[in-house]
């Protein structure tokens, strides 16, 4: 009787290759998300009970990170004027990829009590893809953590996609931060 | 040692030496704002600054649209006096302008531009109050005028999030549980994550 113990080796295509690495690579990733915390606003404040005892992010694996380029996170916590939409972009687009982004807080889902500001955008997700939203004005340390939870089992699930949807619709997103912004990249006495 | 009262007195006593007080008012024991013609503002300013006010606190503008006027107000400090002094002065609406105060007052130079982009008041003598500072690439009128409708202007350049459902329960009797049991069932078709 022939062994069943041991599976015949069998030669992976390419595909089939990159997949497992990619699965192997978000296993890690998953269990050890380095945040970059872009405080905006008011949200900010639920971030020390997260991080700290309380509730305990690091259990989650995830800890704070100082610069774009060492983070898999964007936390974008609370609104975003106009001038912070701009040095978001330039941040976002900075960072290393695979990159997830959380948006706490009801202002970048719909405005929240900012909604008819001239200076406050409305809808985070027409500048920069947006994973997880955790909504609430402003949401609870718990629903916090739920968020990131909810962003873990996405990468899990391969669906935490939004750095492909960036690259796949970049004109779009560029369109809308242009209408928005008038220009990117901008160059005045502040900037040079 | 003189009291803040007396310090009140004197400041009186000084100002309406310099220059015709159009209005005085005494807002607290510390505070105390004259109303003063456009054109002795920077006497006013210089003499204060000569007698201890040497410091500016702040220089901004208040739009008053009925009267087609701007209040450009400036508070000057003393390190010594607790008195503050707001010098205000009323100016045209259309095409504002008023004489910079950079002469008095260097560190007037962002303040004044400041006020150009929210009011659009023109500092003539300061080079800069042209150049952008706060807002980045403005495209309509000064924010702070009081014609200005920020809700339009939001309107026109964000995107705004439609709801194709209204869960509102805007009367009491109107099927309640079926709204919370249609939000419920949206909110776990929206969830992301794990799904048992």
């Amino acid at each position: 009787m022939k062994s069943t113990k041991f599976t015949p080796y069998t030669k992976l295509s390419k595909t089939e290759t990159d997949r497992k690495w990619w699965e192997i690579g978000d296993f890690f990733r998953r269990n050890s998300l380095w945040l970059l915390m872009y405080c905006t606003g008011c949200c900010a404040i639920e971030l020390p009970p997260a991080m700290t005892s309380a509730y305990d992010m690091e259990r989650l694996g995830m800890g704070p990170m100082a610069t774009p380029r060492q983070a898999d996170i964007l936390l974008v916590s609370g609104y975003l004027s106009l001038k912070t939409l701009r040095r978001l972009v330039y941040t976002y687009e900075q960072m290393s990829e695979p990159k997830y982004v959380v948006a706490l807080g009801s202002c970048p889902i719909n405005g929240g009590i900012y909604h008819d500001s001239f200076a406050v955008i409305n809808q985070l997700n027409q500048y920069i893809p947006v994973d997880v939203y955790v909504a609430g004005c402003m949401p609870n340390t718990e629903a916090v953590m739920n968020g990131f939870v909810d962003l873990i089992g996405l990468i899990k699930s391969k669906k935490a996609n939004g750095w492909k949807e960036y690259h796949k619709n970049n004109d779009w997103f560029k369109e809308n931060q242009i209408t928005a912004l008038g220009k990117v990249v901008i160059d005045d006495e502040f900037h040079q | 040692m003189m009291n803040s009262i007396s310090n009140v007195e004197f400041l009186n006593e000084l100002v309406n030496q310099i220059c015709k007080v159009q209005k005085y008012e005494n807002i607290s024991q510390y505070q105390v704002a004259y109303e003063v013609d456009k054109r002795d503002v920077h006497r006013l300013l210089s003499t204060l600054k000569s007698h201890g006010w040497k410091q500016l606190s702040y220089l901004s503008a208040v739009d008053w649209i009925e009267e087609n006027q701007f209040e450009v107000v400036y508070i000057v400090f003393n390190w010594d006096k607790p008195v503050q002094i707001q010098i205000r002065c009323r100016i045209d609406r259309e095409n504002p302008s008023m004489d910079s105060i950079l002469p008095i007052f260097p560190g007037a130079k962002y303040y004044e531009r400041e006020a150009h982009e929210f009011f659009g008041i023109a500092f003539p003598g300061n080079p800069d109050y042209k150049k952008q500072l706060i807002l980045e690439m403005w495209d309509d009128i000064p924010p702070l005028r009081k014609d200005f409708d920020p809700s339009a202007y939001s309107d026109r350049k964000f995107t705004k999030r439609d709801y194709p459902t209204d869960y509102a329960v805007t009367s009491k009797d109107n099927q309640r549980l079926v709204k919370r049991e249609e939000r419920k069932r949206r909110a776990t078709a929206l969830r992301g994550g794990n799904k048992q």
